[in-house]
């Protein structure tokens, strides 16, 4: 049974320590020669830390580029972004690579595993950049691929593991560098619905055990409503509903 | 990331594509194998001759030719820069170089006297020029002997013959022919037989205006043939001290201009050589000379022209070997943007989970490097194994002709470091427009890829 903490504020001060995540008038507007779209206009959230959120949207919402921002993989047109009081999106590009480096793991829905490595040098891939030693990043990925339960088969290739494995390999590798959120964009879109059950049980452990804050994108309310203390919910890149 | 990390990410990375890399990286074992092979032969033909130079000395030594005349000025053996002209062609005679041999510096004098003749020994005959050559300059280490020792004066009846004409004369055992004896048969022009009376005879004294006389000589010396020709003082097969020489009827030539000279004319020697104890003596020497209305040349002033001429190899030789270099380095860049292309989600992961441009950019930069080494280290191995055989069958078929082993390749050591090194930076400057198209990748574009 997954445990959830209560006590956890979703929405915080911005003022306050706790405030993790905060984002001010954040748009996003992608323009080729001749059209601009605009998939983020003027988002302001806040999530206090430790907090497990669901964002949810019809396709096109600017659910993924709200994640990609969040993740430090995009940058803004406009507006601001403030992790840990650190100000993401004015970050110069090596201090974004940091910042996903340290403060940040990301898991997909395609899971993004490296299909010519095991499931353990894809767990210990993120140690390389961060200058950790080869055998303490091999003993690291040893310790984590067996809180996500995959020690077994941790020799094994992506293509050798189930959808479900593979997706708890990519969690294994986002949590490898012990960051203080976790961002999920859309991780059961190619599970079945057991195992998209078990992933999300998953992430709601490591969010109650870890105070690991989860921001998690998904069309599946119903499991989103249950495990999630917040859902966001976007329309044509603007915040429709907060529940 | 830490540099252990970078190579072996690099290996591993191109272990994946073993054929790809095999492929490339032979591109670049081709081009510096090509190019370490060509420097190599410039490197060891100017090692070959520069070494020798020293070796005989010959930097200590000066031409002096007889004055200004068109006969000379054309002469074929006669080196092509001039010093100043006399209007009076001068003859250089025994007084001349008594003269020149009582000049400060100067240890002998020898006139560079030469003549047909016709050699016969253990029945078979052949056709060469004889040279004149003191006992002095004979003992002084110009010659390199293969067997015997120089003769032992200047009226000895002795000759030092070359191993190439020894070959030409059937010999296989240098040592064999030391004190055996050698038929000797100059060639004298018969003007007799033109002469009314003869020509109207019924009986013609002779086919031909041709004279031939025979002489004996013991055989004391075996020389070796130098591996390079050029203006040295020792330009025959076979060579006789001054005394017996001087006693034998013959035609005495340096060239074929000596045939033309006019009758009656004065008798002198048209060149002769200046050896010298130090190749300090050579300007002062030279100055002397020259003023006395002689010209001079000098193997020394002309260093600087051959180390021009060498450059001038060097370069060329460079030039063909880059060829096969920018080919290479072509292969490498379609290499790195074929990886790139193949590898596009991987650098959108790599960028997701914190790797920076740089990160991305050093990874290939070190896989272009590691193909560049790769390649400068197999390319050294190939341009060394191709020379040495090149090398070896060169001379297996120039020992049938008299040459002495040479090696015509040379490796010196910064050639080997300077191979490999010059591998990896052109392998890296390859790898600049792939590793910028890398760093460049967006990592949202290569996420979405399938």
């Amino acid at each position: 049974m997954v445990h959830i903490c209560p006590r956890v504020e979703v929405f915080c001060d911005p003022m306050n320590s706790t405030c993790i995540v905060k984002t001010e008038n954040l748009t996003k507007i992608y323009a080729s020669s001749r059209i601009k779209v605009a998939a983020l206009q003027n988002v302001n959230l806040s999530f206090s830390a430790g907090a497990f959120i669901g964002i949810t949207g019809s396709s096109g919402s600017g659910k993924s580029t709200l994640m990609n921002l969040l993740g430090g993989l995009d940058t803004p047109t406009s507006g601001t972004i403030t992790v840990e009081g650190k100000l993401i999106s004015r970050l110069k590009k090596d201090e974004l690579a940091r910042y996903r480096r340290v403060q940040v793991g990301m898991i997909f829905q395609s899971f993004n595993l490296i299909s010519s490595y095991s499931a353990l040098e894809n767990v210990a891939f993120p140690l390389l950049f961060a200058g950790v030693g080869k055998k303490q990043r091999q003993e690291q990925a040893r310790v984590m691929l067996e809180k996500v339960g995959l020690a077994p088969r941790r020799d094994h290739r992506p293509t050798e593991l189930s959808g479900g494995e593979q997706q708890r390999v990519a969690i294994a590798r986002a949590l490898i560098n012990q960051p203080k959120m976790l961002l999920a964009d859309e991780p059961t879109g190619n599970l079945d619905s057991k195992t998209s059950v078990a992933i999300v049980q998953l992430l709601a452990e490591l969010n109650a055990q870890q105070n690991i804050t989860v921001v998690m994108i998904s069309h599946e309310e119903a499991l989103l409503g249950q495990y999630s203390q917040r859902i966001i919910s976007l329309h044509d890149g603007q915040v429709a509903e907060q529940v | 990331m830490r540099f252990s990390d970078y190579v072996s990410q690099s290996f591993t990375n191109l272990r994946k594509k073993k054929l790809r890399t095999f492929l490339t990286a032979f591109g670049v074992v081709i081009g510096i194998g090509a190019l370490v092979s060509m420097l190599s032969f410039g490197k060891g033909v100017q090692k070959n001759i520069t070494d020798q130079f020293v070796e005989l000395d010959l930097f200590s030594y000066i031409s002096v030719y007889s004055g200004t005349n068109a006969r000379m000025e054309q002469a074929p053996h006669r080196p092509p820069v001039l010093t100043q002209q006399s209007k009076e062609p001068k003859i250089i005679t025994d007084e001349i170089i008594h003269q020149i041999s009582q000049m400060d510096g100067v240890e002998f004098v020898f006139p560079e006297v030469r003549f047909p003749a016709s050699l016969r020994f253990r029945e078979e005959d052949s056709f060469t020029l004889i040279q004149v050559l003191p006992t002095e300059t004979c003992q002084s280490g110009l010659m390199k002997l293969r067997a015997g020792a120089p003769y032992a004066d200047d009226d000895a009846n002795s000759v030092i013959i070359s191993d190439t004409m020894l070959r030409r004369l059937e010999v296989t055992d240098m040592e064999s022919v030391i004190g055996e004896t050698i038929e000797v048969a100059t060639v004298n022009f018969n003007l007799n037989r033109f002469l009314a009376e003869n020509v109207l005879s019924q009986n013609p004294p002779e086919r031909l205006p041709f004279s031939s006389d025979s002489y004996a000589f013991t055989i004391v010396g075996v020389a070796e043939r130098m591996g390079f020709g050029g203006p040295m003082p020792l330009r025959s097969e076979v060579y006789i001290p001054p005394g017996p020489a001087a006693k034998m009827k013959k035609i005495s030539m340096v060239s074929i201009w000596d045939f033309f000279q006019p009758a009656g004319s004065e008798q002198g020697y048209t060149v002769i050589n200046i050896k010298l104890s130090s190749v300090k003596y050579v300007d002062p020497v030279k100055t002397q000379v020259e003023q006395m209305g002689f010209e001079t040349f000098a193997l020394i002033d002309q260093l600087e022209e051959i180390k021009k001429g060498f450059l001038f190899m060097d370069m060329f030789l460079i030039a063909v070997g880059m060829i096969a270099i920018v080919v290479a380095s072509l292969g490498i860049i379609n290499t790195m943007v074929m990886s790139i292309m193949e590898r596009y989600k991987e650098i959108g992961i790599m960028k997701a989970v914190g790797a920076s441009d740089s990160d991305v950019k050093r990874i290939f930069f070190f896989e272009a490097g590691v193909i560049g080494f790769l390649g400068g280290v197999f390319g050294l191995g190939l341009g060394f194994s191709v020379s040495m055989i090149i090398n070896r069958v060169v001379n297996f078929f120039l020992a049938r002709q008299g040459v002495p082993h040479i090696d015509y390749f040379s490796y010196p050591w910064w050639l080997c470091l300077g191979a490999i090194t010059f591998a990896v930076l052109v392998s890296l400057a390859a790898g600049i427009y792939p590793t910028l198209r890398a760093a460049g990748v967006d990592p949202v574009i290569a996420l979405r890829q399938d």
